[in-house]
């Protein structure tokens, strides 16, 4: 059985991680997009984002000012036997996001959302988010994702159901649009790791875009072909647009486009975009039955990817 | 495209020479907002409790602020998104005597006519690099901690060249990212034209 203690400090030391720790991908797809900026002011903005990153880690201070939404995804052993049970679970994450709040890792920044009522810990109804997986194993993952407000509030966030007759013209259309409109002028904080989701209700394939937004590694390819052509088509032509960092203009808009999808109804295709700001805050670890707690350098919620 | 290195308080001939694309770095007197400032003051008629007269840049931002050893410290700064707040941009312009703000996502008509009245710019970040600012931003004081809470409350800072900023309204009202919209919408037409989404192509409409 793993002890509160044990999954209480991982959950800490996993949003501290998120919050301050440049992930090793998406620090790869920085290295890449700088190497091949022409741009010379979208260079020095990439680079110094990066290196403002970099700092974050020795000084331990949030990678952005605003935090984001807190939202976990667990990804739990069949056999995984936690004290106090998975209740005991959620509250402990409840308390590490509200000590991470009060030593300054994240920004008090979530409010009721008609009064505007600041709890100041990030603490309040269905807030902090959890997700579920369940796969073979005794021991459970924990991921922490936060997502920026830019990201998710200017229309990074969207869906639409697309007629079978329109397919995946249809599916790239409304990618493509919706994707423009929520860049301009750096609104959604590109290069984005954009997420779609593809089948499902439309909460399925919302879910599937954020997950795939805040969880694929960035650099990994869907395993269906069919679906790798769709990341890759669209990892092109969205990097055609000159958007570039913040909207200003550059060569990379995109620093990632991972696709997801689930099966649909014969009615209709839905279909979902979640973007990612460039920062695309994360952190994982294990902890094993016997206790033992590993940094993860990636999420891992869709198997090998 | 000029670089600019410009200290606050500013004048009408600071930002008048300023031109969509150039890059300026600010030092001198600022503060911060966000909605719950701007709601407090201009639609529940709330009085600001200070002159904005010598500190005339408005940095839309809700900094992460802690207090060592009985002073304040910056922790986290980056500007926030500018277009959420339209409704009261032209007000603030008009009312605080504004001549620059800064935030990302520039802002709307009403606001950059009024700016183009009153000369005023606005200007966006070019990358999310709080570490590069921090040290060379001073927090001076904060007004309406009480009243907005730690991330909404005025706070004045001293800044010491800040930057690299675009400005992307100018005192003319021209606004840079309306210009690259121009080009990005031409580059998406090819882009999906190369995808064999045809120009004129339709959704089946389903609702």
């Amino acid at each position: 059985m793993i002890k509160t203690e044990v999954y209480e400090e991982a959950l800490f030391q996993t949003i501290k991680r998120g919050a301050t720790e440049i992930s090793d991908d998406v620090k790869e797809a920085f290295e890449k997009a700088i190497e091949r900026e022409t741009s010379e002011d979208a260079k020095k903005g990439l680079k110094t984002t990066l290196e403002s990153m970099e700092m974050s880690a020795k000084r331990e201070n949030p990678l952005c000012v605003d935090t984001g939404w807190p939202i976990f995804y667990f990804k739990v052993g069949n056999k995984c036997e936690l004290e106090g049970g998975f209740v005991e679970l959620e509250n402990a994450a409840r308390r590490a996001v509200a000590k991470a709040t009060e030593l300054g890792y994240l920004r008090a920044t979530m409010k009721h959302p008609l009064t505007g009522y600041d709890p100041g810990n990030n603490i309040g109804m269905n807030i902090p988010d959890f997700t579920y997986k369940f796969v073979d194993g005794d021991g459970i993952e924990i991921s922490y994702a936060a997502k920026g407000g830019g990201s998710e509030c200017f229309g990074g966030t969207r869906h639409r159901i697309v007629a079978f007759a329109d397919g995946i013209k249809g599916i790239e259309k409304f990618v493509i649009e919706s994707f423009v409109a929520s860049a301009r002028a750096g609104a959604v904080c590109p290069p984005s790791v954009l997420g779609i989701g593809i089948g499902g209700t439309a909460n399925v394939a919302a879910n599937l875009a954020k997950e795939a937004a805040c969880l694929r590694t960035v650099g990994s390819k869907h395993p269906d072909p069919m679906f790798a052509k769709i990341e890759e088509d669209l990892y092109k032509a969205l990097n055609s647009l000159g958007i570039g960092i913040l909207g200003a203009g550059g060569d990379t808009s995109v620093l990632a486009v991972n696709v997801e999808y689930a099966y649909t109804h014969i009615a209709g295709i839905a279909c979902a975009t979640s973007t990612n700001c460039m920062i695309a805050r994360r952190a994982s670890s294990r902890i094993d039955a016997d206790g033992t707690v590993t940094r993860m350098k990636s999420p891992m919620w869709f198997g090998d990817r | 495209m000029a670089e600019y290195h410009l200290t606050a308080p500013l004048t009408d001939e600071d930002v008048k020479q300023l031109k969509i694309g150039d890059i300026v770095y600010i030092s001198g007197p600022a503060f911060t907002c966000r909605s719950r400032l701007q709601k407090y003051i201009f639609d529940e008629k709330n009085v600001l409790p200070f002159s904005t007269e010598n500190r005339n840049v408005l940095i839309h931002n809700g900094p992460i602020v802690v207090k060592e050893n009985g002073k304040w410290k910056l922790n986290s700064f980056m500007p926030t998104s500018s277009i959420r707040f339209e409704k009261w941009g032209a007000k603030s312009v008009d009312e605080w005597g504004l001549k620059m703000i800064v935030g990302k996502t520039t802002m709307g008509k009403e606001t950059a006519k009024m700016m183009k009245e009153k000369k005023c710019v606005h200007v966006s970040p070019r990358s999310v690099s709080p570490n590069l600012w921090i040290d060379s931003i001073k927090v001076e004081t904060v007004h309406l901690y009480d009243e907005l809470g730690r991330i909404e409350a005025a706070w004045f800072f001293d800044l010491n060249d800040i930057g690299p900023f675009i400005v992307d309204i100018d005192c003319e009202g021209n606004n840079f990212f309306d210009q690259l919209d121009e080009k990005i919408a031409e580059r998406k037409e090819k882009a999906m034209r190369d995808l064999g989404i045809e120009e004129g192509w339709e959704y089946t409409k389903l609702y």
